[in-house]
């Protein structure tokens, strides 16, 4: 053996190693047990394609700004570039930034912090730009091809900015929470920044274009209201207003502040609290985890599940033991709270955002619609915190239950489901209804929540007909398009009765809709849930 | 090669290893031993630069654990007990890629993993065709211990290393780390398997709730001890003295 000399100095192709690194593994997932190589960057390559498409497709829809005012064109690209890479990052950035198993592989080699976090913001930045470029590219092109390709130009510079300012602002949050937290407290408060950030992003994203929209065709910039003015998207919209509008003063100046904020988000992010990533990513490499109050939480559970009306609820102990597990992760396992929160949250601001923008009618079209569709929206929690608690980094611990002299997955899919009714739906539902009975007062429209309601139990069994064990898969099977499907399908049909019982009510014939509905959900419920109890273990692949 | 002086590790109210101060210079194969939870892994940590301690020092090869960290984690290989791989790499990807780290080239990088894998008699193709999820236990270790040496460190940590390899191999690893040794590697190994360390270690150091119980050649510590065999010697000072009559007891429980 004749070894290669050790370096001297550190390598200067550093990050970019690291880069090509976390690329690959961001693109093809970071556990692929069972796969070849034939196989897997082939899978990818589709995916991202497919994913792109779907972003460009969604991006058609900002043909119908195009003859409005740049300012009114740029705010709703900006609003929804900030939505969907906002949510992207969000949902990305805790696992790429902070991940248990790399403190093992790459802590001990010679790389330094900030060569880590660079490549990783670097791949974030990446892909979020070829996110927003799909998005954007349908507006960019007919812009361009209609002869304003000045804005395209200047519209591409704003959103390779504000790409930068959406992945320096998750990155700030997190060193912000390292600063002022400590690195022992990070890992219980990763789930919160990840859920705030997300809603943020969702707000940002849903709230602009809900004011500018009405103002299409007729709006001025400096007639717009003053706090339009601290949502960041309209900050970036003022770039393409005055190198390629208007170039009002007000453009100028949000011009000016987008600039400003992304250079001070990024500095601070990347300069000033770098060194904190270290002590985040040490924190992951100790062995001694955040600590469980001893006894406390789980007397209180214990009691409270043997209690009635639980006790009669989880009688089987198969189900009792699996409702008990889906509470320990949801409450303590990072992994899982950090798909779950995000994951449901930002899709339940949607809901509170339809309130809240009809709120101002106690009656009519404009509030049934809020409350019909938020009840709607509010029927697909449990459907999506089941699917989320599917996947898990411990998924081959889920062997456990095959060991177990379980004929199928029936009750322990029960036991799930049970934990994310109380835990998850029960809360969100009965916040939901206070809302609207603060909004709206013990109007007859809060029955609109009614119809979502009734789909509730039947949407929270459609999991359970795959045979699925709780958090018995790999993490990244959580990307797969056939779940996405699954959801967005589950969307359409609760969108479609919402519809459907708000031209009923206003047909007046409400109550024969909601006991037709009822009969057909529990024609469902008792089928999906015959289909369960008769379900065997699925072959291992 | 190794010194620490009082190296602590304290994590909230817990500490975890408790002003623990050892010699070790090159050529030595030392077995680092200790119960669960004795701080044998953080102490690892610690001195390959993955955590910082609370208090002490330590220096690998001259260079200061905290003050010149990169220097240290060019100087040191590690095998830690998770094997953790990314495993969404093939295995030459994955072992390029540490190559890169450590500033080595791709063609000589290549001729070194060449060498490994005939060692660990490995295919090439497996190397190169599947990815390292799809890798049996003892695959995936040959891999972390090859990416350990890739760079030709002067001290090496291994934390279990055995765990996953078949027969075969286990012996191949404890010939290659004594041949290593021979040509003044530092190896520190630490292990469950008593045996196995008493017949290949120089000297052994055992810790238990973080702080150093013995520092030793194994004969001369089981002869000291008049213990027999070194896994009497390490029961009787680490608690599991009365194991023995427990497993008895615990038995009983089945019968009734």
């Amino acid at each position: 053996m004749n070894p290669p000399p050790i370096p001297s100095e550190a390598p200067p192709r550093m990050t970019s190693v690291l880069r090509k690194l976390f690329l690959t593994l961001f693109l093809r997932g970071r556990g692929a047990r069972g796969l070849n190589k034939a196989g897997a960057p082939k899978s990818v390559g589709q995916k991202l394609l497919l994913t792109l498409l779907v972003y460009a497709l969604v991006g058609c829809m900002a043909l119908g700004f195009l003859h409005s005012p740049v300012f009114v064109f740029a705010a709703y690209l900006h609003a929804m570039t900030f939505f969907f890479l906002g949510l992207f990052i969000a949902s990305s950035a805790g696992e790429i930034l902070f991940n248990k198993e790399e403190a093992d592989i790459l802590l001990h080699r010679p790389v330094t912090p900030e060569a880590m976090l660079w490549a990783k913001v670097r791949v974030l930045i990446e892909v979020s730009l070829w996110l927003a470029g799909a998005f954007n590219f349908p507006g960019l092109l007919v812009a361009a091809l209609t002869g304003r390709w000045e804005f395209s130009v200047v519209h591409i510079f704003s959103t390779g900015l504000e790409a930068m300012f959406c992945a320096g602002c998750v990155v700030l949050g997190y060193q912000l929470c390292l600063r002022w937290f400590g690195r022992e407290r990070l890992e219980g408060l990763m789930t919160m920044v990840q859920v705030l950030l997300a809603i943020s992003a969702v707000l940002a994203g849903q709230i602009l274009p809900r004011v500018i929209i009405p103002l299409t065709g007729a709006l001025k910039l400096e007639d717009s209201p003053w706090w339009l003015f601290l949502i960041p998207p309209a900050w970036f919209a003022g770039i393409d207003d005055a190198l390629a509008g208007s170039a009002a003063g007000s453009s100028w100046l949000s011009a000016v502040l987008a600039l400003g904020v992304t250079a001070l988000v990024l500095w601070l992010a990347f300069g000033r609290l770098a060194k904190h990533y270290e002590a985040g990513l040490q924190m992951l490499g100790e062995t001694a985890g955040p600590k469980i109050a001893r006894g406390g939480r789980r007397r209180w559970l214990d009691a409270l599940v043997s209690a009635p009306p639980l006790c009669w609820w989880l009688s089987n102990p198969v189900s009792r033991s699996s409702f008990l597990l889906t509470l320990a992760y949801l409450v303590r396992d990072r992994d899982v709270k950090l798909r779950v929160y995000p994951g449901i949250v930002p899709m339940l601001i949607v809901p509170f955002v339809f309130l809240f923008q009809n709120g101002r009618h106690h009656a009519g079209t404009g509030a049934a619609f809020g409350i019909s569709f938020s009840g709607a929206y509010m029927g697909l929690i449990a459907l999506w915190g089941i699917q989320f608690l599917q996947y898990s980094q411990h998924w081959l611990a889920a062997d456990v239950f095959r060991y177990a002299p379980l004929v199928g997955p029936a009750e322990l899919g029960h036991g799930v489901r049970r934990a994310v009714l109380l835990v998850l739906a029960l809360p969100m539902v009965v916040l939901m209804a206070a809302i609207v009975w603060l909004l709206h007062g013990a109007s007859g429209q809060m029955l609109l929540l009614l119809p979502g309601m009734i789909l509730l139990p039947v949407f929270a069994l459609v999991p359970g007909l795959g045979g699925i064990a709780p958090l018995s898969r790999p993490p990244d099977a959580a990307k797969s398009a056939g779940r996405g499907a699954h959801m967005i399908v589950a969307l359409i049909v609760s969108m479609l009765v919402a519809g459907l019982a708000m031209g009923s009510w206003d047909a007046g014939f409400f109550w024969p809709f909601i006991g037709a509905e009822a009969a057909v959900a529990a024609g469902f419920y008792f089928f999906f849930k015959l289909r369960i109890r008769r379900m065997r273990w699925p072959a291992l692949d | 090669m190794i010194s620490a002086t009082q190296l602590t590790k304290i994590f909230g109210a817990q500490t975890a290893v408790d002003k623990l101060s050892f010699d070790i210079p090159g050529g030595q194969i030392v077995g680092f031993l200790g119960p669960n939870g004795a701080g044998k892994s953080t102490t690892l940590k610690m001195l390959t630069g993955m955590l910082e301690p609370t208090s002490g020092s330590a220096t690998i090869c001259g260079h200061d654990l905290r003050t010149d960290v990169l220097a240290v984690k060019r100087n040191v290989g590690f095998v830690p007990e998770s094997g953790a791989v990314f495993e969404s790499l093939t295995g030459l990807e994955y072992l390029e890629m540490v190559a890169a780290l450590y500033g080595i080239s791709q063609s000589a990088a290549r001729t070194r993993i060449q060498q490994f894998i005939a060692f660990f008699d490995l295919s090439f193709d497996t190397l190169t065709d599947k990815l390292l999820g799809a890798y049996s236990k003892g695959m995936k270790r040959k891999v972390v211990i090859t990416s350990a040496l890739l760079h030709n460190p002067p001290v090496v940590f291994f934390d279990e290393p055995l765990d996953g390899l078949d027969a075969n191999a286990a012996v191949g690893f404890k010939a290659l780390i004594q041949m290593l040794a021979k040509e003044g590697k530092t190896i520190v190994y630490s292990s469950h398997i008593l045996d196995v360390v008493e017949r290949v270690c120089h000297r052994v150091i055992i810790i238990d709730k973080g702080r150093l119980l013995l520092d030793g050649k194994p004969d001369e510590l089981v002869a000291q001890h008049q213990s027999g065999t070194l896994e009497k010697l390490f029961t009787t000072l680490t608690g599991g003295a009365e194991l023995e009559r427990r497993a008895e007891d615990f038995a009983k429980t089945f019968r009734s």
